[in-house]
C-alpha cells in the first residue's frame, strides 16, 4: 500500500507538470484541444490526491504501522475519529491534505467557471498545478508520508499527541487550510488575469466569492485555535501572539482588507492595481505561514522542528512568487490604471482606503514583530525577543480604530458624503457611545482601553441596527409590506450589504469578549484537603484527589465546591491526564464554568497525592463567551453574503402576501434554533457516580427539564439544566432523605411533576402525557391564527396602497441614497 | 513639484516618522534579550537588571520547594555554567530535573529572580518527535 501511495504522489506530480505545460502551450497558441486536455490532467490531479488521501486514511484505520507516518501519530487505542485527524497531525500528512485540498477546490473553480471566463481558465490551471508541484515535490523528495520503515516494522503506534485528541483540534487545522487553500483561487485567477491582459473587471467577480469562503474559513480556523488554546492548554486565555497563530493571522489581515477594496474597484474603477496586490500578498502570506511555522525560522512553542532544506525549498519558491507576480503587475501597470479619482475624504472609498491601510499595516506590524528575534539574531547578532504586551501595546489601538471605521464606513456614501448628512446620521450611535460610556464610568470600570472598546461597540452596534431600520422604512415605502418582511427583503436584495452588516455585529460581539480580559483576574491557590480560597466572588474548596484510570490514560482530577458569595454553586473537576506512552507530557484538562457574562476556569496546576494537596490556577474571563457566539454571527453574515441569487429570491417577491408567508415560514424555522439554543450540550460536564441506591434510582427516574432534550433522565443528559438538577439531587441525598422524600421536595419545587422521565403512574400523573401533544396543538393554532390574520391585513393593505400614493415619510435624500445603493449592488 | 506629490511625500514622511518613534519608544521596553545561562554568567555583571529570557536546563535533582507553598528554588545549566532561581508559582507539567526550560525575569546578585508565569518548559517534541542528533530532516 506505502509503495502504491509513493507512486500516487508522484503520478500526481507528473500529471500536474503536464496540465501546466499543457494548459500554457494551449493558452499561447489558442488550442482549444491543449487547453481541454490541460484541464483534464487538473481533473486527474484531484482524482489521485483523493486516492493517496483514501491510502493514508486506510492506513491509520487498518494500522498500518508499517508506514512511518502512521506510526508516528496514531496508535490503536486512539478513537476513530481521531485516527482520521491524524492525517493532518504532523507535517508531512498536513502538506498532502493541502494538496489534496487544493487540487478539490482548483477543480471545483475551474469547472464553475470554464465557461464564464474561458481565455482566464489556462492560467488559473497552470497557477494552481504549479503550487501543488511545488508541495507534491516536497513530498515526494524530503516529507513523503508513505516513507515505511526499512528494518521491522513496530507493532504499534507512538499515538497522536495528547494535546492535539480534542475536538477542536480536530477540526482547526483544516479549517485553517481550508481558508489557506481558498486564498489560492483568487491568486490564480489574478496571475491568469495579469497574464492574459484581460484586466477588467471579471477576474474580480469570479474570485470574489472563493475570498470570502476562504475568509470565513480563516476565520473559523483562528476562532477554533483561540477555543483550543483556552480549553486545553489550560494558561486562561486565548491568544499569546505566538508565531503560528500569527501564522494563519496574517492573510486573515489582508483577505479582510481585499473583501473591502474590491468593492470600491466594483463601484468605482479605482484601486485596481491595490487590489491584486492584496490577491498575491494574500496568496504569499499563507504561503510564507506556512514556510514560518514549518522550518523553524521563527522559534515557538509549536513550531515543528528546524529543517533548513524545507526552509531552502520554501525560499526559492517564495521569491519566486514575488518576482512573477510583481513582474507582471508592473508590466501590465499601463492597463490598471484607475478609472476615477477620489472625490473626497468623507466618502466611502476613503473610508475603505483607510481601513486596508490599517489592515495592511497590522499585517506588516505583526510579521515584523513575529520576526523581530529572528531578524534582530541575523543583524545584530543578539536574539532579542517581544512578547504578547508589545503587541498588545500595538494592536490594541490599531484594534479600537479599526471598530470605529466599522461604524462610519457605513454611513457614508460613495463618491462625497455632505457634513450635515453624516451628523444627522451619526446622532443616534454617537448619543449611544457616550451613554455607554457614562454608564461605564459610572460602574467604577476604570480599564480604560475596554471602557472605550464598550463605547465603541455600543458606537457600531448602533448603527448597524440604524442601517437595518431606515432600509427596512425604505424599503417598506416602496413595495407595501409589512415591517418584517421589507427587512428580509432587504437583505435579500442585498445580501452583501446586509450579510457584511451582520459579520459587523459579529465582530462587534467579539471585540466586546476582547474587551473583558482587560477585567481578568488570575489567582494560584495551594489547598489542603477541605481548605478554600477566593477569587473574586467565586470560593473554591477542595474536596479530594482522585487517582483513576482506563485503557487509554490516567487521569488525576482534584474534585473542588465552588461557591458564589457564599452560595454553593456546584463540584468542578479538573485533571491532568497522562496518556500512555506520553506520560512525561501530561495533558491539562480545564474544569470551566461557562455563563453569558464570565468564565470560571479552574486548573489543576499541581497535586500531591501523598498529603492530598493540590495547587488550582483559578481564572475569571468575563465576557470571553461573546467571541464564540459572536463567530457564529458573523458565519450567519457571511453565510447570507454567499447565497445564490435564487436562494433568497421568494422573499423579494413584491406581492404582500407571498412575503406574509415568507416571513412565517422564516419564523417557523427559527423555532426550533430558538428551542435549541436553550438546550446546551456541554461537553466539560462529567456525571459523577452516583453515592447510593436511592440516588441511582432517582437519576433513571427524573428527566431534564430544559424542556427540548426529550426530557432524558438525568443519567444521561448532558446539558447544563440537567447537571443543576442532579446537583440538587445530590444534596438532598446528602440530606439522607429517602425517596419519597426527595420527591415531594422536587414536586414542591417545581410546582409538579414535570421533572420525572415518566410521571407517576397516579391519577394526575397520566395527563402528564398529553402535555407536549397539547402544547404542539396550540403553537400550530398561533402560527395558523397569524397567518390567517396577515393574509386578511395584507390583503387590506394592498387595496389601500393600490388605492392611494404612497405616503413616505423617511428623508428623501437618505431614500434616494438608498434606492441608488439597492439598485446598484448586487 | 505638483502640490498632490508634495502632499502625498509629506504625509507619508510624517506618518513614518511617528512610527518610528513610536516603534523605537515601545520596542525599547517591549524586548527582552534571548540567552544562554553560559552566555550571561560569562559575564554577570553586565546583565543584571535587563529583561532577560533565559534559556537553560534544569540541573538534576536541584530542585526545593518550601512545604505547603508555590515558592520554588532551583539550578539552571548550561555548557556547565550555573546559576541559582528563584520563582514563586505554578510551574509546567514538564519541570523537572534535566528540563529544558525559559526562564523569564532579571539576574540580580542573588541569581535570577522568574517574573510571574515566567517559567516556560521548551519542549521541541511537542508536536513533532525530536529527530535523533544527526539524523538529516526530519
Amino acid at each position: 500500500m506505502a509503495s502504491l501511495g509513493s507512486l500516487v504522489l508522484l503520478a500526481a506530480f507528473v500529471v500536474a507538470s503536464y496540465a501546466v505545460a499543457a494548459s500554457v502551450v494551449g493558452a499561447r497558441r489558442r488550442s482549444r484541444r491543449l487547453v481541454e486536455s490541460g484541464i483534464g490532467a487538473f481533473y486527474f490531479v484531484a482524482a489521485l490526491m483523493a486516492v493517496a488521501s483514501g491510502i493514508i486514511v486506510h492506513a491509520f484505520v487498518t494500522g498500518n504501522y508499517a508506514i512511518k507516518y502512521v506510526q508516528r501519530y496514531s496508535d490503536s487505542a486512539q478513537p476513530l475519529a481521531y485516527k482520521l485527524a491524524s492525517y493532518w497531525g504532523g507535517l508531512d500528512g498536513s502538506i498532502m491534505f493541502w494538496v489534496f485540498l487544493l487540487s478539490a477546490f482548483g477543480a471545483v473553480a475551474v469547472s464553475m467557471n470554464r465557461e464564464r471566463h474561458r481565455e482566464l481558465i489556462p492560467w488559473v490551471v497552470a497557477v494552481i498545478s504549479v503550487t501543488e508541484m511545488f508541495f507534491l515535490f516536497i513530498m515526494v523528495i524530503h516529507n513523503n508520508p508513505f516513507d515505511t520503515y526499512l528494518t521491522a516494522a513496530p507493532a504499534e503506534g507512538r499515538g497522536l499527541n495528547p494535546i492535539l485528541q480534542n475536538f477542536y483540534m480536530a477540526i482547526h487545522p483544516p479549517s485553517l487550510y481550508t481558508g489557506f487553500v481558498a486564498m489560492t483561487i483568487p491568486f490564480a485567477f489574478g496571475i491568469a488575469a495579469l497574464a492574459t491582459g484581460h484586466v477588467d473587471d471579471a477576474w474580480l467577480r469570479a474570485v470574489r466569492r472563493w475570498t470570502m469562503i476562504g475568509w470565513l474559513f480563516l476565520t473559523f480556523g483562528l476562532t477554533l485555535g483561540m477555543l483550543w488554546a483556552y480549553e486545553e492548554l489550560g494558561w486562561g486565555g486565548f491568544w499569546v501572539w505566538d508565531p503560528v497563530e500569527n501564522a494563519g493571522l496574517l492573510p486573515w489581515f489582508t483577505a479582510t482588507a481585499f473583501l473591502h477594496s474590491v468593492m470600491v474597484q466594483e463601484r468605482r474603477g479605482m484601486l485596481r492595481v491595490w487590489n491584486v496586490t492584496l490577491v498575491i500578498v494574500t496568496f504569499f502570506l499563507t504561503i510564507f505561514g506556512t514556510f514560518m511555522t514549518r522550518s523553524g525560522v521563527v522559534q515557538s512553542v509549536h513550531a515543528f522542528g528546524e529543517d533548513r532544506e524545507l526552509a531552502m525549498m520554501f525560499t526559492v519558491f517564495m521569491v519566486a512568487i514575488l518576482v512573477v507576480s510583481f513582474g507582471l503587475v508592473i508590466y501590465r501597470l499601463p492597463l490598471l490604471r484607475a478609472r476615477h479619482e477620489l472625490d473626497s475624504w468623507v466618502s466611502r472609498e476613503a473610508a475603505f482606503l483607510a481601513n486596508n491601510w490599517i489592515l495592511l499595516f497590522s499585517a506588516f506590524f505583526v510579521l515584523f514583530a513575529t520576526m523581530f528575534p529572528t531578524l534582530s539574531e541575523a543583524i545584530a547578532g543578539q536574539r532579542l525577543t517581544v512578547g504578547a504586551p508589545f503587541f498588545n501595546k500595538w494592536m490594541l489601538p490599531i484594534g479600537l480604530i479599526l471598530l470605529v471605521l466599522t461604524g462610519i464606513a457605513p454611513l457614508l456614501a460613495w463618491r462625497k458624503s455632505t457634513l450635515t448628512n453624516l451628523f444627522q446620521q451619526l446622532t443616534w450611535p454617537a448619543a449611544a457611545a457616550i451613554v455607554t460610556a457614562g454608564g461605564v464610568a459610572a460602574l467604577g470600570i476604570r480599564v480604560w482601553a475596554s471602557g472605550i472598546c464598550f463605547a465603541l461597540c455600543a458606537f457600531v452596534a448602533v448603527t448597524i441596527v440604524q442601517e437595518f431600520i431606515r432600509g427596512a422604512q425604505v424599503r417598506r415605502g416602496a413595495t407595501g409590506t409589512d415591517i418584517l418582511t421589507a427587512l428580509i427583503g432587504l437583505v435579500a436584495r442585498s445580501r452583501r450589504r446586509y450579510g457584511g452588516y451582520i459579520v459587523h455585529a459579529g465582530i462587534v460581539l467579539m471585540f466586546l469578549g476582547f474587551a473583558g480580559q482587560g477585567f481578568k483576574q488570575d489567582q494560584q491557590m495551594l489547598l489542603k484537603l477541605g481548605q478554600q480560597g477566593t477569587v473574586g466572588r467565586f470560593t473554591i474548596r477542595h474536596d479530594a484527589l482522585t487517582v483513576t484510570s482506563d485503557e487509554q490514560k490516567q487521569m488525576v482530577t482534584g474534585q473542588v465546591t465552588v461557591s458564589e458569595n457564599g452560595k454553593q454553586l456546584g463540584e468542578m473537576t479538573p485533571a491532568k491526564w497522562f496518556y500512555s506512552k506520553h506520560e512525561s507530557e501530561p495533558t491539562t484538562e480545564v474544569a470551566i464554568r461557562r455563563a453569558p457574562g464570565e468564565d470560571l476556569y479552574i486548573v489543576l496546576a499541581g497535586y500531591d497525592v501523598q498529603s492530598q494537596s493540590a495547587t488550582y490556577a483559578v481564572t475569571i474571563n468575563p465576557l470571553i463567551n461573546w467571541i464564540w457566539f459572536g463567530f457564529g454571527v458573523l458565519a450567519l453574515g457571511t453565510g447570507i453574503a454567499l447565497l445564490p441569487e435564487r436562494a433568497l429570491a421568494f422573499a423579494v417577491a413584491r406581492l404582500p402576501a407571498e412575503a406574509a408567508t415568507t416571513t412565517l415560514v422564516l419564523l417557523l424555522l427559527l423555532m426550533p434554533a430558538v428551542a435549541h439554543a436553550q438546550h446546551t450540550m456541554d461537553a466539560s460536564i462529567l456525571i459523577t457516580p452516583p453515592k447510593n441506591d436511592v440516588e441511582k434510582g432517582l437519576r433513571d427516574e427524573m428527566g431534564c427539564t430544559c424542556g427540548t432534550c426529550a426530557h432524558e433522565p438525568l443519567t444521561k443528559c448532558t446539558c447544563g439544566v440537567a447537571q443543576r438538577m442532579r446537583e440538587e439531587l445530590r444534596q438532598q441525598v446528602d440530606q439522607g432523605k429517602s425517596r419519597e422524600q426527595i420527591l415531594a421536595h422536587f414536586t414542591e419545587v417545581y410546582g409538579g411533576q414535570q421533572y420525572l422521565s415518566q410521571p407517576l403512574d397516579s391519577g394526575v400523573g397520566r395527563l402528564a402525557w398529553l402535555f407536549p401533544y397539547a402544547l404542539g396543538a396550540s403553537g400550530a393554532f398561533v402560527v395558523g391564527l397569524v397567518a390567517l390574520r396577515w393574509s386578511r391585513k395584507d390583503a387590506a393593505d394592498a387595496r389601500e396602497s393600490a388605492a392611494e400614493p404612497q405616503k413616505d415619510e423617511a428623508d428623501p435624500a437618505l431614500k434616494a441614497r438608498l434606492d441608488d445603493e439597492l439598485r446598484d449592488l448586487d | 513639484m505638483p502640490p498632490k506629490t508634495i502632499k502625498i511625500s509629506l504625509t507619508v514622511v510624517i506618518l513614518g516618522l511617528a512610527f518610528a518613534g513610536l516603534m523605537y519608544s515601545t520596542l525599547s521596553e517591549g524586548t527582552e534579550y534571548y540567552k544562554h545561562v553560559d552566555e550571561v554568567m560569562a559575564n554577570p555583571g553586565a546583565w543584571q537588571g535587563k529583561r532577560l529570557q533565559l534559556h537553560g536546563f534544569v540541573v538534576d535533582h536541584s530542585i526545593l520547594r518550601k512545604p505547603d507553598s508555590l515558592d520554588y528554588r532551583f539550578q539552571v545549566q548550561s555548557n556547565g555554567k550555573v546559576v541559582p532561581v528563584r520563582y514563586s508559582g505554578v510551574v509546567p507539567d514538564t519541570f523537572k530535573g534535566g528540563a529544558e526550560v525559559v526562564l523569564k525575569g532579571r539576574l540580580d546578585g542573588n541569581g535570577f529572580a522568574v517574573e510571574p508565569n515566567g517559567v516556560m518548559a521548551k519542549c521541541p517534541s511537542k508536536y513533532e518527535a525530536k529527530a535523533p542528533a544527526g539524523a538529516a530532516g526530519s
